[in-house]
């Protein structure tokens, strides 16, 4: 603590409250710990469950103590889950569908957010809360028509179809959260850059996407992993013939699981998972960087 | 500065509003007529008029859900925004100044990632893992820790427990994300701001409070409104993990659970409908609410 | 790599029809719904047809395409693929199959049907299955009466009909017409394990008296005497009781709960089997069972830590892998109630299952209808006994097969009861009578609920349909 500055301003009060100071420090910081370490392992534990299970035998999984070790190690589950499940290929087609509509997500919501934010125009709040309100429906209810509406297009089973509707979905909570965002972001420097005659695209892709970057890449994110672990919106799109070549990794572990339940394969299940989770983790890891150079571009002013 | 705005606007929106209007609106819409209807997901379609919502307002299982619905909608987001506040805090904040820089405890940067690992599953593996938590037998986590002569608990077999445990898991769930959330509105805050409140000898407790809190507030308005949202919906886990699917005996029953068995196993997709749009009203009635009580401005920083 | 990117390609038609479909985004969703959900009462597609012959009684078009959908669970899709697909292309060379599986049925074909292009054979089970009734009231589904009076693909002289065991064709009746094939025959009793009972010179049970006795002995060695899974499958639990009903008063309480008659849920049987089996539950179980699923329960069986469980001849297949050596699934029928049951303690519950039909909408109806004959020649029967383990509606289409010790045991039940066998319909009837049953069942069984309560609810919720 900066006690140097602090000592000439009132020394007295100063001088009583430095050991109170330092008795908190400690008490509080051990207490801090051990509620972040409690809830680390309330996270990590089942992970490791996962992980666990995928070695384990129907007994061990359901019977047993859920963290002893397997009995024995093998990746027999794990070279099924690539060969017979196809979880490989399925991976690929979730990789490529999820990167296009994030991308398209971030690019379409971001612009529409920014003008519903910072711009008065008449029907403003009209289509802001038509946006918004597409939180409040069970995306199952519009499986039915959804259907026919890319039936018309001739989108179905088609990566097309599914990118736009995934994009489409994914609106409401972008919208929401950079309407939000960018109406916290600082109004000066944006005048600053009008003054200098930017046009209303450059403002936004200069200045007022670095700005709202934290923002964007939380939003990223969120929407990867909504994307990631959506099933019911493929599990409509995604049908007829050929279509489990173009099946999503959700669609994959379902088929996985649904089978689960008649002939127990609960290990190959887990692998399946694993390998799914596994690159998540990487990239959320690798991201977690990204997310503090975004933190500090939004603290500099 | 009023040159292009129009055209600027539009181009802005026409590809997301179109993306959105078509492949969510209109599908959306096809509900609400669909609610005036005895349709029952097969063939013709007659229309009779208001006569789901009358068979609604007498149905003694829409009410236990709804109620069901108010109970998650107010705990969800009190239990997750304080603990996700308290952990973002301390991970940013809580390690105290160090040279005039205000930072988390030590190993935030590998607790921000753990804890981010709930968001990376899909709710259907999160439902088998906590089917294993809460098994009612000794094999289960919870059970398998406690002492003997304390067990077994029910726990999801339990009427007075059963949503408790639904609720559980979903702030288990749902943490992560709003942690990175406030995470990333904290970075915003300036550092000087905590400089100024550590120069006046303010404890971490009063600038939790006093500072991060207040300035946060538009951050955790989001947040209220996303998981009242949420809280809404709550439906994969009541459909995988609960005893009869929404039971014991309708204890866990929500509006979107009576939805999805109404529309693909009654077959009854018109009374589904009727119930979706009262979903629809209630959440978009909650949304507006909230964001008229909480209207106090953000802080402009 | 290639095949994952390549996107389909986009003829001049497909352009068209998109730059309309943009043009239209403004048009009220009125007429889109009228234009949506109209399958069911337009007209049908034109529809494949062929001549009729000895060979093809049916009359199906030996070059139209044949589109077949198959629920990929329990008994997998292989013996689809492998055996019945072939067997027509066998006969039909020309014809394309295009064959496709899915794990959720209703959200797969639902939507095709209404958008009036349904697959022309589909396998309407698992979980996610469609309430065949409503299929059937919509239109959907082909009447199959052709299909059993046809000739039979490979028993001379008999009707594909004759060929069937009892029940099997009546199971598939909706207002008096067959609409659906139930293609796999299930034996309902409480499964055992025959080594332990042996070890432990446990004498299988005949009456009531002996039932609670044996139950009080199993207790005494430290096993949980009876169980079932009370979080996903009450219906195992609820089978039973009403078996014991039936047993108890004859079959035609049955049929008087599938018509829904009125007061059939607080007939005196019901109520005599339901305390029967309310006291096994207070008795003889553990309340933890209500939170537990058919997976656990099973794999405890297999461990030894329960002795009885409820279930249909399905069950040692699905336990195959987790069978420990040693552990000889084996089955008896449920005891009977009083001394004075109308049926003898032999009479089981056996009953056709898992649903196949043609759709009447589809391309090619009569192609369907000729895959379910080719389902039902009795070779093509005996290969998916084979592959399934699971035995089918074909009369004597598994003879020879060696089998595995449970099937022997349920054959041997079959044989026992004679032609004391019985089911009932009212779940696939009426779904929402099946999910309260499931909540008073449980109730009765594990929250101490009466038998009166339980005929009391549901004659309640029989009466509200």
């Amino acid at each position: 603590m900066s006690n140097v500055i602090e000592a000439p301003a009132v020394p007295v009060a100063s001088a009583g409250r430095k050991p109170d100071a330092k008795r908190e420090v400690n008490g509080f910081s051990a207490l801090a710990h051990i509620a972040l370490f409690v809830w680390a392992l309330a996270t990590a534990g089942p992970l490791i469950w996962v992980l666990l299970s995928s070695f384990k035998n129907n007994t061990e999984i359901f019977l047993g103590q859920p963290f002893a070790l397997p009995e024995s190690f093998s990746f027999e589950t794990y070279v099924n889950a690539w060969n017979t499940a196809h979880v490989g290929r399925y991976f690929l087609n979730s990789v490529f569908v999820v990167t296009v509509s994030t991308a398209g997500t971030m690019l379409f919501g971001s612009m529409a957010a920014y003008v519903l934010a910072r711009y008065k125009f008449f029907g403003n709040r009209f289509l802001y809360y038509l946006f918004v309100s597409g939180l409040a429906f069970p995306t199952f209810m519009a499986l039915v028509p959804l259907f026919f509406i890319l039936k018309g297009f001739g989108l179905i089973n088609t990566f097309t179809g599914l990118i736009l509707v995934y994009i489409a979905y994914s609106l409401p909570f972008t919208v929401f959260f950079l309407a939000a965002f960018f109406k916290t972001l600082p109004v000066e420097i944006e005048e600053a850059a009008t003054v200098d005659g930017a046009s209303h695209t450059r403002k936004f892709f200069q200045i007022m996407v670095p700005m709202a970057k934290s923002g964007l890449v939380s939003i990223t994110i969120f929407n990867i992993v909504g994307q990631w672990n959506q099933y019911l919106l493929p599990l409509a799109i995604m049908q007829g013939a050929g279509a489990d070549s173009k099946w999503v990794l959700t669609q994959g572990i379902a088929n996985i699981s649904t089978s689960a339940g008649y002939q127990a394969q609960w290990s190959t299940l887990f692998a399946a998972l694993t390998l799914s989770i596994l690159p998540m983790i990487v990239v959320y890891a690798i991201f977690q960087r990204q997310i503090q150079a975004g933190l500090t571009a939004g603290a500099v002013k | 500065m009023r040159h292009g705005k129009y055209p600027f606007i539009i181009g802005f929106l026409a590809v997301p509003v179109a993306l959105y209007v078509t492949f969510v609106v209109a599908a959306y819409l096809q509900t609400f007529q669909l609610a005036l209807t005895d349709w029952s997901g097969l063939g013709p379609i007659t229309y009779v008029g208001f006569d789901n919502f009358v068979t609604m307002w007498n149905d003694e299982l829409f009410w236990r859900s709804v109620r069901h619905n108010l109970v998650l909608l107010l705990a969800l987001p009190i239990i997750t925004i304080a603990v996700a506040l308290v952990f973002a805090f301390l991970l940013n904040v809580g390690g105290g100044t160090k040279g005039g820089i205000t930072r988390g405890v030590w190993g935030s940067k590998f607790y921000r990632v753990i804890f981010f690992f709930p968001q990376l599953l899909a709710l259907a593996i999160v439902a088998v893992i906590f089917g294993r938590v809460f098994s009612p037998d000794e094999s289960g986590l919870i059970n398998g820790l406690l002492p003997a002569g304390w067990g077994p608990l029910l726990f999801l077999a339990d009427e007075r427990y059963a949503l408790a445990c639904i609720l559980a898991v979903l702030v288990w769930q749902a943490i992560g994300f709003y942690v990175v959330l406030f995470s990333a509105g904290m970075g915003s805050i300036p550092q000087e701001i905590y400089e100024a409140a550590a120069l006046d000898g303010a404890s971490r407790v009063t600038l939790f409070f006093r500072v991060t809190v207040p300035l946060l507030w538009g951050t955790i308005q989001v947040a209220w409104v996303y998981l009242g949202i949420a809280a809404f919906d709550a439906f994969a886990l009541v459909n995988i993990m609960t005893v009869e699917r929404g039971g014991p005996d309708g204890a866990t029953s929500v509006l979107a659970m009576m939805i999805y068995r109404n529309a693909f196993e009654f077959s009854q997709a018109g009374y589904a409908s009727a119930l979706g749009v009262s979903l629809f009203i209630l959440t978009l009635a909650f949304a507006a609410l909230t964001l008229r009580v909480t209207r106090r401005d953000a802080v402009e920083l | 790599m290639t095949e994952v990117f390549a996107q389909p390609e986009l003829d001049r038609r497909t352009l068209l029809r998109r730059a309309a479909a943009v043009g239209l985004l403004a048009t009220p969703a009125a007429s889109m719904l009228s234009a949506c959900v109209s399958g069911g009462s337009d007209e049908a597609p034109e529809q494949a047809e062929g001549e009729k012959s000895d060979t093809n009684p049916l009359g199906v078009d030996p070059k139209a395409p044949l589109e077949v959908i198959i629920f990929n669970g329990g008994l997998g899709t292989k013996y689809a693929t492998d055996v019945h697909i072939p067997s027509y292309k066998k006969m039909y060379p020309e014809a394309t199959v295009n064959f496709s599986e899915t794990t959720e049925i209703g959200k797969v074909v639902q939507p095709r049907i209404n958008a009036g292009d349904p697959p022309d054979m589909v396998n309407n089970a698992g979980a996610g299955l469609m309430d065949m009734a409503a299929i059937v009231k919509a239109g959907q589904a082909q009447d199959l009466t052709d299909l059993f009076n046809a000739p039979s693909l490979d028993i001379a002289g008999k009707t594909v009909k004759d060929t069937l065991v009892p029940g099997a064709y009546e199971q598939g009746l909706f207002d008096n017409k067959p609409y659906v094939l139930n293609y796999a025959f299930t034996v309902y009793g409480l499964w055992y394990n025959a080594a332990l009972f042996q070890k432990n010179n446990w004498t299988l049970p005949k009456t009531w008296s002996e039932f609670t006795a044996l139950l009080d002995q199993i207790k005494a060695a430290g096993i949980v005497p009876f169980a079932y899974a009370g979080a996903n499958a009450p219906y195992y639990m609820y089978l039973a009781i009403l078996t014991s009903a039936a047993k108890i008063g004859g079959t035609e309480l049955l049929t008087a709960l599938d018509e829904n008659a009125d007061g059939a849920w607080t007939a005196e049987p019901i109520k005599q089997a339901a305390a029967a089996w309310a006291e096994i539950g207070a008795k003889y179980s553990d309340r933890k069972f209500a939170g537990l699923r058919h997976t656990e329960v099973q794999l405890q069986q297999n461990q030894d830590r329960v002795a009885f469980y409820p279930c249909g001849s399905w069950l040692e297949n699905e336990q195959a892998k987790d069978t420990p050596k040693g552990f000889e699934y084996a089955v008896i029928p449920l005891p009977s109630v009083t001394g004075a049951d109308k049926l003898p303690q032999t009479a089981i519950y056996a009953a056709a299952g898992e649903m196949y039909y043609a759709s009447s909408r589809g391309k090619n109806p009569r192609g369907g209808m000729e895959y379910l004959r080719h389902m039902l020649g009795k070779a093509n029967a005996a290969e998916f006994t084979k592959l399934t383990k699971v035995l089918t509606v074909v009369q004597g289409a598994a003879d020879g097969l060696t089998v595995s010790p449970g099937l022997t045991s349920g054959n041997e039940l079959v044989k026992a009861a004679g032609s004391d066998y019985f089911g009932y319909r009212w779940p696939d009837l009426y779904k929402k009578l099946d999910v309260e049953c499931q909540a008073a069942t449980n109730e009765l069984m594990f929250e101490g609920g009466t038998a009166d309560a339980f005929c009391a609810r549901m004659q309640k919720a029989a009466d509200a349909l």
